[in-house]
C-alpha cells in the first residue's frame, strides 16, 4: 500500500490557489488605481481655466506639436 | 462580459476540484498525491495556449502595427508566465514523493524551466525599454523565437529517455486511462482555460487603460 503523502496534495493545491489569489487581486487592484485616474483627469479637464479659455483636450496637439508650427 | 466570464471560471473550478477529490478514484500504484495531475496538467496545458496566443496575436502586431493585439501579447505572455511557473513547482511537489526527488535535469524538466526563463525575459524585455514601440517590436520578435521551445517541450518525452512519464491526454490513440480519470481531467483543463481568457481579457482591459491614461 502506498503512502497517500496528502501534506504534498495541500502543498501543490494551496501553492496554486494563493498565487492565483494574489494575481486576481493585482488585477483589482490596478483597474481601482486606473479607473481613479481616469476619473480625475476627466473632471481636471471639465474645469475651467484660469484664463477663462476652454482647456485643450488631453489628446490634442499644442501649437508647436501641430504640423507646420515652427520647431523652436 | 469579462464578469460573466469569472463567474464561469469560479463554477468550472469549484467542479474541478470537487471531480479531482470527490470523483476521480485513488491511484493504484502512486496513492492519493497522484490528484496534483489535476492540476498540474492543465496548468501546463493551458500555458501552452497562452505562449501559441502570445505568438499568434505577435505575428499580427508585426504585420499590422495593431497596439490591440499587443496588448493580447503582453497579457497572455504574463499570464503564460504564471501558468507554467506554478505548473513547474507542483510537478517539483509531485515528484518529490514519486521520484524522491524535487528536480532532475532530465529533457522534459530542463525543456520546461527554458520556456519559463525564456517568457519571464520577454516580460523583463517588455518592462526594460521605454518606448512602447520598441518594446511591442523586439518583444513580438522574442514571444515567435520562444514558441518554437513548446514542441520540444511537448516531445521531448519521445525524443530523449525522461524521468517524466509520457503525455497523459495530447498523444497519439489518446488518452487509454480509465474514464473516471479523464473526465475529472478535462473538466479541470476546461476550467483552466477559462481562467487564462478570464485573465486575459482582465489584463487587456488594464493595458488599455494605461494606455489611455498615458495618451
Amino acid at each position: 500500500m502506498t503512502a497517500d503523502n496528502w501534506g504534498f496534495v495541500a502543498a501543490a493545491y494551496g501553492l496554486t490557489a494563493i498565487v492565483l489569489l494574489i494575481y486576481w487581486r493585482r488585477l483589482a487592484k490596478q483597474e481601482r488605481e486606473l479607473e481613479a485616474l481616469n476619473r480625475s483627469n476627466a473632471e481636471r479637464s471639465r474645469e475651467p481655466s484660469s484664463s477663462g479659455l476652454p482647456r485643450p483636450e488631453p489628446s490634442s496637439p499644442t501649437p508647436l506639436q501641430r504640423p507646420g508650427a515652427p520647431r523652436p | 462580459m469579462v464578469r460573466a466570464l469569472g463567474w464561469l471560471t469560479a463554477v468550472g473550478l469549484l467542479v474541478g476540484i470537487v471531480m479531482a477529490f470527490g470523483v476521480a478514484p485513488r491511484e493504484v500504484t502512486q496513492g492519493n498525491v497522484q490528484r496534483i495531475m489535476y492540476v498540474h496538467v492543465p496548468l501546463i496545458l493551458a500555458s501552452y495556449v497562452a505562449f501559441g496566443v502570445l505568438a499568434l496575436a505577435s505575428i499580427v502586431y508585426l504585420v499590422r502595427r495593431d497596439a490591440a493585439a499587443d496588448r493580447v501579447a503582453h497579457a497572455s505572455g504574463e499570464v503564460g508566465v504564471m501558468f507554467v511557473g506554478l505548473g513547474i513547482a507542483t510537478g517539483s511537489i509531485w515528484g518529490k514523493p514519486t521520484w524522491g526527488t524535487w528536480w532532475t535535469w532530465d529533457a522534459r524538466l530542463t525543456s520546461v524551466a527554458i520556456l519559463f526563463v525564456m517568457y519571464l525575459g520577454y516580460l523583463l524585455l517588455r518592462g526594460s525599454i521605454d518606448d512602447p514601440e520598441r518594446a511591442a517590436r523586439y518583444s513580438a520578435v522574442l514571444g515567435i523565437v520562444a514558441a518554437l521551445d513548446i514542441p520540444l517541450v511537448h516531445f521531448s518525452v519521445y525524443w530523449w529517455r525522461t524521468l517524466h512519464q509520457p503525455p497523459s491526454l495530447m498523444k497519439p490513440g489518446g488518452f487509454t486511462g480509465s474514464t473516471s480519470i479523464l473526465w475529472p481531467l478535462v473538466v479541470n483543463l476546461l476550467a483552466f482555460m477559462l481562467l487564462y481568457a478570464y485573465f486575459v481579457a482582465r489584463r487587456v482591459r488594464v493595458l488599455r487603460a494605461e494606455a489611455e491614461a498615458a495618451a
